[in-house]
């Protein structure tokens, strides 16, 4: 436990200068502040609501300093105390670092930094003042001590700019930023900030699970704000006459042939490693078993909700960048890990998903039965259908089991194809769906029959085809000890529901076949691949991984988030031998675990604005179509949704003993 | 009755007290609404109610307020954008608010242009006013290389950009966006050197900016502006070689008594004129009377289209929107009428008709033209507006710009005896000129013309009230009689109903004949050249409309072709409305000057000011 020797924190004033007073064990719950990294303390830390100073020989000047530059390049400019405050105090305490005379006293210092404080307009200028304005009202003589001693000692960290929406976002993207360039009506900069992350910001806009908005601030005022549909309006721009080109010249520095990289799964895990390490300068192949790209987001997401050419001119991107997809080549069938680097690759990318779906373990559960399948199984015939390669239709009812996302694309997607009634079973609640709360509306405004607390306990059938499932009621326990309740079947409540298919969508693993022991990558308990956390290395050298088939079945943002994630590990070992500290991940780490960025409440009283949503189809037109059913927002709408981003910035910086080792960017 | 208590009570009343009266307020109003309701004053600056304009960025609005619950404890926030809570108590004087609003301006003036007495601004300033308002005694924080970095944009005939003086109200960025639809400007840079920049880093005069100017009526500083050229004209008039025609527009005589002291909307035509000739100015002609010979030709080149079947006509009279026809929507350029616009007609008539009938050499002619309009000055900079390679118009003044040169040379207008027009060529106008001014006026004087064509007499009642109106876009039906018969015709006024109107002409949806479009709300009376409101948006376009149809009123002569100087000039000189002789002078012709940008995301990358650059 780092030993604070002053500071103030949450308005509490910590104090323990004098070494003949003793310090009260842990006045503050800090979590992991001792070092930076391996052999580098952290000396002070500076956030939003505090500072902390760990040891006494800190410069408290050339601190904040360091803290205020960080805040005034930030630093929007649009209102006055932010854009004049950081600038005047940054300027005056550079001249006392340097052991120069001020323009300003300190207590015009602290006059600015309470104005910025008091009066700014976004999370930025309100918050960076703020540990500054604590540490001159209690701790003055500090200051004045420096300013008497004159020049200050150098002094070596590390200042991270966030947000609670970046923070929440798996892909770590500068929502605020791109907000910003739509109210400012740059939306292809807006676009140009979410391209530093991933390609596929069109699909990301029209299916991410927007943990971003969760996280929002707005929250506190209204209703979050629209960060997916902002995200939309922005990519969607590439199809005006705005519309930005990709080409190698965005490469900044091309390697030789020699620095190829396979990447295996053309799914949003592998389309973004790719992608970055083609921005770094590799030259990528992409093997895909299927005959085109996407992944999961092309045969498991609808084209109602993604429609396929939105997915493939993302794709795309790859091919513009110098990419090559290596289509219908199904690793564990055509080749293995082995055959990639006798073939020259000097890594290799694992993002094969999870394609196969997991069995309900229920009486009778033949999967070879005529009229049984899982969900993802559905899913991909759905996929055929709106290509036109295998269209089908539906006749007679249909049950889907499960409450995910991927339950709600085949119940939605069953109506669409002639189906006559839908029926969806669910063990739990309808609060308890893990599937999003939109699609779940939508599917009930569709006229999905919803059945919450059912489960099913046998498949019945017939000459091979399925003819029914017999259900029982389910009910909830008391609360655990976690205060969760659990569920329990009602003895005899069983019933038969009858129909001519059932879906099984409750969940998928990795398809069996595509890694065998020779390929020497180990899976873990859960039968996904096992990886170091922070490098997504795997028990292999030189192999790597991310998305489903490392995470299970999870989110497009997540599996993007590691194709990142990926490709920066796979450059430090490519081309150093070894994965590098990264020190902005250790921030956020520091942040998590000290729940620095705990949304609180807002202080000043925010006028609401009501937020924008897509227009929708009406529901009795819309269920017999597989065409996008949410149409974009208008250019108006964009400018009022952006305007309700309250900027929710925070600057953070620790001062530490070393200089923090260099990373990528 | 019963209907409106319900309505009534489902709307939620808030209590609280402002410096220390109680008051009542709707939920979600904001704290500056709820005062000012009251009567009470906070000073503002971003802040434009008329065009519900809260951007809160310059924080001056400032309040000191305590929450019902706030154990004793106040904070500050801007009144604003902060609505107003149950039970809270807000004082708009106390010591902390007052000191807090100082210190606020103090900082608004630390980026800002100290040089206010050759500001173009200076006396009509915003920010000076509010530097008062918050008594403001000091200036601590100002550094000139604060504001070095900020562009000065002087590239276009019309405007200049100077953010040096931009404080980031975005009042220019709403006007142009959600009032005008243009979109033209986007907010370019951080920190200092945040500014108002042209959509894709474009300079004024390349830019997708159309000079309407409506951006500079509600500029509270000097930051945007005219380009001043009020000096090149009083050399002209000090020059004893050269002749000095001027002309000034139907509008500027409703709309310029204000500035000294006169009622809105106060008709000063013959204190102009008296004005003018005191100060030097050789002829003085009335634009109206171009606004006459435009309608013979449009009307003739009306009928002419119309028997061949092409439909729609739009009206070409107002530049900004030529100029938004040019670069939004070049597919519609087929449809503008071909006529100039009266001062292009009056410049050109000025420099042929007028020395031959004076016996003057047209070498030494300069026309002045006084506009209530910033896009005149790019109108008379055009290419295709140039004759022997010399312009139509010389100089275009704005109403502010003549002003500005009225004061210089000593002259208060509210104490001048009126004169009247003295030109026996160019001197005299229709009613139907005068209503040029306003929305729906070119139309009307139009149909005044063309029903006496159709029919060979006056229409009966003169004024077409269907034509008169104030929605963004009207139609209506004409029965001309006659040989033309029925007559379909929309009028707009703004640029974004014009927009609506382009887009259903080109999707085949619109059924008109003939389509009046003025780029300004209201027309030229709140034109973008007019003297500027403090704090307020068009708060007099009603009252110069009025007066505009009172001079229509009051004109002997109220048709364009019973001007009996108009038909001298096509008696003597044009032949007839459209005929060669006519066509070669008074039409002209459009460009397609749409904007196509590719650009790559490299070039964005490199452009994005605050992010993780990764590459």
């Amino acid at each position: 436990m780092s030993h604070i020797v002053y500071g103030v924190w949450n308005g509490a004033v910590h104090d323990y200068r004098d070494p003949s007073k003793p310090t009260p064990e842990n006045p503050v719950a800090l979590h992991g502040l001792d070092v930076f990294n391996e052999g580098n303390p952290i000396r002070a830390f500076v956030g939003d609501r505090g500072f902390f100073v760990f040891d006494k020989g800190v410069s408290l000047i050339d601190t904040f300093w360091r803290y205020m530059d960080k805040a005034a390049e930030q630093s929007c400019g649009k209102c006055t105390p932010c854009r004049m405050g950081t600038v005047l105090v940054r300027d005056a305490l550079a001249d006392m670092r340097q052991g120069n005379s001020s323009a300003l006293t300190l207590d015009d210092i602290v006059a600015l930094a309470r104005q910025m404080t008091d009066t700014s307009l976004c999370g930025l200028g309100m918050t960076c003042g703020k540990a500054l304005l604590e540490a001159l009202e209690n701790f003055r003589g500090e200051f004045e001590a420096e300013i008497k001693e004159g020049k200050q000692p150098e002094q070596e960290g590390m200042v991270y700019v966030t947000a609670p929406c970046i923070e929440a976002c798996p892909s770590k993207i500068n929502v605020p930023q791109y907000i910003d360039y739509i109210r400012d009506g740059k939306p292809s900069h807006s676009l140009g900030v979410i391209l530093q992350k991933y390609p596929m910001a069109a699909t990301c806009g029209r299916v991410c699970v927007r943990f971003c908005e969760m996280a929002c601030r707005r929250n506190l005022v209204d209703e979050a704000v629209g960060i997916k549909t902002l995200k939309r309006y922005v990519a969607d721009y590439q199809t005006t006459t705005g519309a930005l080109t990709f080409s190698k010249a965005m490469i900044a520095q091309s390697l030789p042939p020699s620095m190829r990289v396979a990447v295996v799964g053309a799914g949003p895990a592998g389309v973004s490693c790719a992608y970055h390490l083609l921005l770094h300068g590799y030259h990528v192949d992409i093997l895909e078993a299927m005959d085109q790209g996407g992944g999961m987001a092309s045969i498991g997401i609808p084209s109602y909700r993604l429609p396929k050419d939105v997915l493939l001119s993302e794709m795309d991107i790859i091919t513009q960048l110098g990419g090559r997809f290596l289509f219908n080549q199904k690793l564990g069938r055509d080749y293995s890990v082995d055959d990639l680097f006798a073939r020259g690759y000097r890594a290799v990318f694992l993002g094969l998903g999870c394609q196969e779906g997991t069995k309900m373990g229920v009486m009778n559960e033949d999967t070879s039965l005529t009229g049984y399948d899982s969900g993802i199984g559905f899913l991909l015939k759905v996929h055929d259908h709106v290509a036109g390669v295998k269209p089908i239709k539906l006749e007679g009812d249909v049950v889907v089991v499960g409450g995910g996302n991927v339950a709600m694309d085949c119940v939605r997607s069953a109506i669409r194809m002639g189906a006559r009634t839908v029926h969806l079973i669910y063990r739990r609640t309808r609060d308890d769906m893990p599937a999003d709360k939109e699609e779940i509306t939508a599917a009930e405004a569709e006229g999905i029959v919803m059945h919450f607390l059912t489960n099913p306990t046998e498949i019945l059938s017939a000459d091979g085809k399925v003819t029914g499932v017999k259900l029982v009621h389910m009910r909830q326990t008391e609360k655990d000890t976690r205060g969760r309740r659990n569920v329990e079947p009602i003895p005899g409540s069983e019933r038969v529901l009858n129909c001519s298919l059932v879906i099984a969508a409750i969940g998928q693993q990795i398809q069996s076949g595509a890694l065998t022991e020779k390929d020497g990558v180990s899976l873990n308990k859960w039968k996904c691949v096992d990886v170091n956390k922070t490098s997504l290395a795997t028990s292999r050298e030189g192999v790597f991984a991310g998305g489903d088939c490392e995470t299970g079945p999870a989110t497009l943002i997540h599996a993007m988030a590691a194709g990142l994630k990926a490709a920066r590990a796979i450059d430090d070992w490519v081309r150093r031998g070894y994965v590098r500290f990264f020190p902005r991940s250790r921030m956020r780490q520091i942040l998590r675990d000290n729940n620095v960025l705990a949304s609180d409440v807002a202080e000043i009283p925010v006028k609401s604005e009501y937020r924008v949503h897509h227009p929708e189809l009406d529901p009795n037109i819309r269920k017999q179509m597989f065409e996008e059913v949410e149409r974009p927002i208008s250019r108006e709408e964009a400018y009022h949704e952006a305007k309700r981003c309250m900027r929710c910035y925070r600057v953070y910086s620790v001062v530490t003993a070393e200089p923090v080792p260099e990373s990528h960017n | 009755m019963e209907h409106e208590h319900e309505e009534a009570g489902a709307k939620k009343i808030l209590h609280a007290t402002i410096n220390g009266v109680a008051v009542e307020a709707e939920e979600n109003e904001t704290i500056l609404h709820c005062a000012r309701r009251y009567g009470v004053y906070i000073p503002t600056l971003c802040e434009l109610d008329d065009i519900d304009h809260t951007p809160g960025t310059c924080r001056v609005c400032l309040v000191e307020f305590e929450m019902p619950s706030g154990d004793g404890k106040t904070k500050l926030a801007t009144s604003c954008n902060t609505p107003v809570v149950e039970g809270m108590t807000v004082q708009t004087r106390s010591p902390r608010a007052r000191s807090a609003q100082r210190l606020q301006v103090e900082l608004l003036l630390a980026d800002h242009d100290q040089d206010c007495a050759t500001c173009v601004r200076h006396g009509s300033c915003e920010l000076q006013d509010v530097a008062q308002f918050v008594g403001l005694h000091e200036n601590r924080f100002y550094k000139p290389s604060f504001v070095e970095k900020r562009p000065v944009d002087d590239s276009s005939p019309a405007m200049i950009r100077d953010m040096s003086k931009c404080i980031r109200c975005q009042r220019c960025i709403a006007i142009c966006r959600e009032g005008q639809g243009v979109d033209a400007l986007v907010q370019v840079g951080i920190g200092q050197d945040k500014a108002v920049g042209l959509r894709f880093g474009l300079s004024q005069k390349e830019s997708t900016c159309v000079t309407c100017g409506q951006c500079v009526l509600v500029c509270p500083t000097g930051a945007l502006g005219e380009r001043d050229e009020t000096d090149k004209v009083l050399d002209w008039i000090y020059d004893p070689e050269i002749i000095t025609v001027f002309q000034f527009a139907p509008a500027v005589r409703v709309a310029f008594g204000e500035e000294f002291g006169l009622p809105p909307g106060a008709n000063v035509q013959g204190q102009i004129i008296t004005a003018l000739k005191r100060i030097g100015a050789d002829i003085v002609l009335d634009t109206n009377f171009g606004a006459d010979l435009v309608i013979m030709e449009e009307s003739a080149e009306l009928l002419k289209r119309l028997a061949s079947g092409s439909r729609p006509t739009f009206t070409s009279c107002c530049p900004a929107w030529i100029n938004f026809a040019e670069i939004h929507y070049p597919e519609i350029l087929p449809y503008l009428s071909s006529t100039k616009s009266p001062m292009q007609s009056m410049g050109m008539i000025c420099k042929t008709y007028l020395p031959e009938k004076m016996v003057l050499d047209p070498k030494k002619i300069r026309t002045i033209a006084i506009m209530p309009c910033t896009a005149k000055k790019d109108e008379a900079a055009r290419l295709q507006l140039q004759f022997d390679g010399k312009a139509e118009i010389d100089v275009v003044l704005t109403t502010r710009e003549f002003a500005r040169m009225l004061r210089r040379e000593g002259i208060n207008i509210a104490k001048l005896e009126p004169s009247d027009f003295d030109n026996p060529y160019m001197g005299e106008f229709s009613g139907a000129g005068a209503i040029f001014g306003t929305t729906g006026g070119v139309m009307e004087a139009a149909v005044r013309t063309m029903y006496y064509v159709a029919n060979g007499k006056e229409y009966d009642a003169i004024e077409f009230e269907q034509l008169r109106g104030f929605e963004g876009v009207r139609s209506a039906t004409v029965d001309m009689g006659g040989s033309i018969g029925i007559v379909k015709v929309a009028m707009c006024h703004g640029l974004k109903p014009a927009r609506e109107i382009a887009e259903l002409v080109l999707a085949g949806k619109a059924d008109f004949d003939f389509i009046e479009v003025m780029a300004c709300p209201g027309g030229c009376v709140d034109g973008g050249g007019n003297l500027r409101s403090k704090k307020a948006y068009m708060p007099n376009a009603l009252k110069r409309r009025a007066t505009l149809y009172n001079v229509d009123r009051q004109q002997h002569v109220r048709q364009s072709h019973n001007n009996e100087q108009i038909k001298t000039l096509y008696r003597d000189f044009l032949e007839k409305p459209y005929s060669d002789k006519a066509h070669h002078l008074l039409h002209t012709m459009y460009t397609d000057r749409k904007q196509t940008l590719t650009r790559t995301v490299k070039e964005i990358w490199e452009d994005l000011t605050i992010s993780d650059p990764l590459y």
